[in-house]
């Protein structure tokens, strides 16, 4: 059945490179998780604003971010933006995309959990003098942290995910990048890919495993 | 008695062995079908017209093949990525997809000798300044990934240590990218150069010039063992260059002068 | 503005490539969320330890981006020589990537059906089976069905990635249209358009459910 012989050791030559890449990978699923995460709470807090204009943009984000595939956001972040003039290197593009992508589950996680704290509370903080932006810093956005962060730690491993798609916009830093233009290359498919699979699986459960000890330092009561 | 059981043995083990090496050449004839895996965003080496049907360069190659063999032919859509496992597959027989010959490749598939020939171009964006490939340095330029002139181009960017080099996945997005102003500069084959600047869809980019890398030889491609078809393909490239075809060809897709197939001072 | 090169058959193209999204979407899901109840049920009833091989498995599946596990189906399936075309290899990795997330959700679904509920069931003399027919199947769907749109939903925005694998779907067909018309931002906008027509009305059916089923109200 198989006439194909494998060449693995040119892949495992080639594992330094792969290795690179990783953390090229780790830096951007970071660093659009960080920017997701502050734009999530923005978008929070202008759906709970009241303000027409803002909650309409929020609202707007989230469903455009939920309902589009990643792929295609990133995609648009590189050649739709760059329609205006507006260049994005790959890297930005992608960071933009993941970025815009989290903000926008994030922000419904959000929602979530926001459901899972009694309206009173804030009420209480009100009453106690508190004005409706403290009562949220204080009072909502702590619990709500709380509720999300499971969520938000599978957010993270998307966001991991999602940076493979960095090569469709000309990314050839990340894991991803690397791989392909190994494959490229040599069509030695199977052996490089295979590699890369096996770190991507090694990065999602460090990633998971550092949250989930994130979580028990954190929340301990 | 015996003699005959043993007549017979030997001749089913004749007729099971011939079944066994029945190859690819073989199969192709008796299927009637030859599956050709063509790129369609690499004009004017494949594309597609205003119906979205396969045309170009590849495309009638791959016809005047099947003609050959006497089958009918089928154009199997492949974005570069996926030529490989489409003929690993199964899914197609031949490649006829302007693939270089690197070494590289050659252990993983089987060449035949060259096909065509491309020479390497600098297109421009008109804002960058970019006048000559010297230009390039320091400059943000693009190519489409794993290509022959990625490959080059790369290397001339470590070398020069300035500048970004990105690789695209289909040509459509360099030239894209190219005339949105995201890099400023492409290497690219001349053809696919002059094919995408003269479309007109691609406003202020222009080829300013020859890039001083080697004639970027492609040949057809099939599975590594299939020694009988690739001889067959062999033959019939250099039947078309004989007969005239490959002119004909050239001059119907590219124009201008047809570049030579053979290498100069070494056999293949 | 509005001027366009876009023709009525270029359309007819787009929609065709919505078309092979939505084949795609319904197959994949179809199969993946039959597996993902017999891995589910599997899961549960033999408890943590004796299922681990399969918690391993699936969990691959989704820890490992679709793209590489896409190329990876593909190779491998040119390497065993099985000739599929990019059709059936992107719905079979689709369904056992939508059959990991599933096995999930159909765990969490029986698990939320109360022990008590299902002990009363067995003492009345319900078989096992009747008792995951007529109890634990209605309960369990009630709780795994809102996270089962979002899956569908995921499920058919990550189709996109089978473009990787020469099929033309939407967004294969919004960029092949881009490379001819050369109009980026209007292409990409209604591709992306189309995606939220397909999308929303499942979406909000799945919100009107998680409302109308959440069970605090």
């Amino acid at each position: 059945m198989f006439s194909y012989t494998f060449h693995w050791n040119q892949a495992f030559r080639a594992l330094p490179q792969m290795l690179d890449g990783a953390l090229v990978t780790l830096e951007i699923a970071l660093l659009s998780m960080a920017i997701g995460l502050a734009l999530a709470i923005a978008l929070t807090v202008f759906r709970l604003s009241g303000n027409r204009v803002l909650s309409g943009v929020a609202t707007a984000w989230v469903e455009v971010a939920r309902n589009t595939p990643a792929l295609f956001q990133i995609y648009m972040a590189h050649f739709g933006l760059g329609n205006f003039g507006i260049h994005l290197s790959p890297f930005t593009a992608l960071l933009a995309g993941i970025a815009f992508n989290n903000a926008g589950y994030l922000a419904e996680n959000f929602r979530g959990a926001l459901k899972a704290i009694p309206e009173t509370q804030a009420r209480a903080g009100r009453s106690l003098g508190m004005s409706s932006l403290q009562a949220f810093r204080y009072i909502v956005l702590p619990q709500m942290l709380r509720v999300a962060f499971l969520p938000a730690t599978n957010q993270m491993v998307w966001a991991i995910l999602m940076t493979s798609l960095g090569v469709t916009v000309g990314m050839s830093s990340d894991l991803a990048g690397v791989t392909q233009e190994l494959n490229a290359r040599s069509f030695r498919t199977f052996e490089f890919f295979a590699l890369a699979a096996v770190i991507y699986y090694l990065i999602a459960k460090a990633v998971t495993l550092a949250a989930r000890l994130l979580a028990a330092r954190m929340f301990r009561y | 008695m015996k003699i005959s059981v043993l007549a017979f043995g030997l001749m089913a083990a004749t007729a099971l062995s011939g079944q066994a090496y029945a190859d690819k050449l073989d199969d192709i004839i008796a299927s009637g079908t030859l599956r050709c895996a063509v790129v369609l965003d690499f004009p004017p080496m494949g594309a597609r017209d205003a119906s979205n049907n396969p045309i170009g360069f590849d495309v009638d190659y791959c016809n005047d093949l099947a003609k050959a063999l006497g089958v009918t032919a089928e154009i199997v859509e492949t974005p570069f990525p996926e030529r490989i496992p489409a003929l690993m597959s199964g899914r197609v027989d031949v490649g006829v997809a302007s693939t270089s010959d690197t070494l590289e490749r050659a252990k993983t598939v089987g060449m035949t000798v060259p096909y065509f020939a491309f020479e390497m171009a600098v297109t421009a964006n008109d804002k960058s300044g970019v006048k000559s490939f010297e230009d390039m340095k320091g400059k943000t330029v693009g190519a489409t990934a794993g290509t022959f002139e990625a490959i080059a181009l790369e290397k001339s960017v470590k070398e020069w240590g300035a500048g970004e080099f990105r690789p695209y996945q289909t040509q459509a997005d360099v030239f894209l990218a190219l005339s949105q102003g995201q890099i400023d500069a492409t290497v690219s084959t001349s053809t696919v150069a002059q094919a995408n600047v003269k479309t007109g869809k691609f406003p202020g980019i222009s080829v300013v010039g020859k890039a001083p890398y080697d004639i970027d030889y492609v040949s057809l491609f099939t599975n590594r063992e299939e020694y009988g078809l690739i001889n067959y393909l062999n033959l019939f490239i250099n039947q078309q260059v004989r007969t005239g075809r490959y002119a004909e060809l050239y001059k119907k897709w590219v124009g201008g002068d047809l570049p030579s197939l053979a290498v100069n001072g070494v056999y293949r | 503005m509005f001027s366009t090169a876009l023709t009525w058959s270029d359309l007819a193209f787009l929609a065709h490539g919505a078309g092979m999204t939505l084949a795609v979407t319904a197959v994949s899901v179809a199969a993946g969320t039959v597996l993902g109840i017999v891995f589910g049920v599997i899961r549960f009833q033999f408890g943590p330890y004796w299922s681990a091989p399969l918690t391993f498995a699936l969990d691959i599946f989704r820890s490992v981006p679709l793209l590489i596990q896409l190329v990876l189906g593909n190779a491998l399936q040119s390497i065993a020589k099985l000739g599929w075309p990019p059709f059936t290899t992107s719905c079979v990795v689709l369904s056992l990537y939508t059959a990991a997330y599933c096995t999930e959700i159909v765990r969490g679904g029986i698990d939320s059906v109360p022990v008590n509920t299902r002990r009363a069931a067995r003492s009345l003399g319900m078989t096992w089976w009747q008792d995951m027919r007529y109890i634990v199947a209605p309960l369990a769907t009630r709780v795994s069905l809102p996270s089962w749109i979002g899956l569908t939903l995921g499920v058919m925005k990550d189709s996109a990635l089978v473009l990787w694998l020469g099929l033309i779907e939407l967004l294969r067909a919004s960029q092949i249209l881009v490379t001819r018309l050369q109009e980026p931002l209007f292409i990409l906008l209604l591709c992306g358009a189309i995606y939220f027509v397909i999308s929303l009305p499942i979406a909000r059916f799945g919100r009107y459910l998680e409302e109308r089923w959440s069970p605090n109200d």
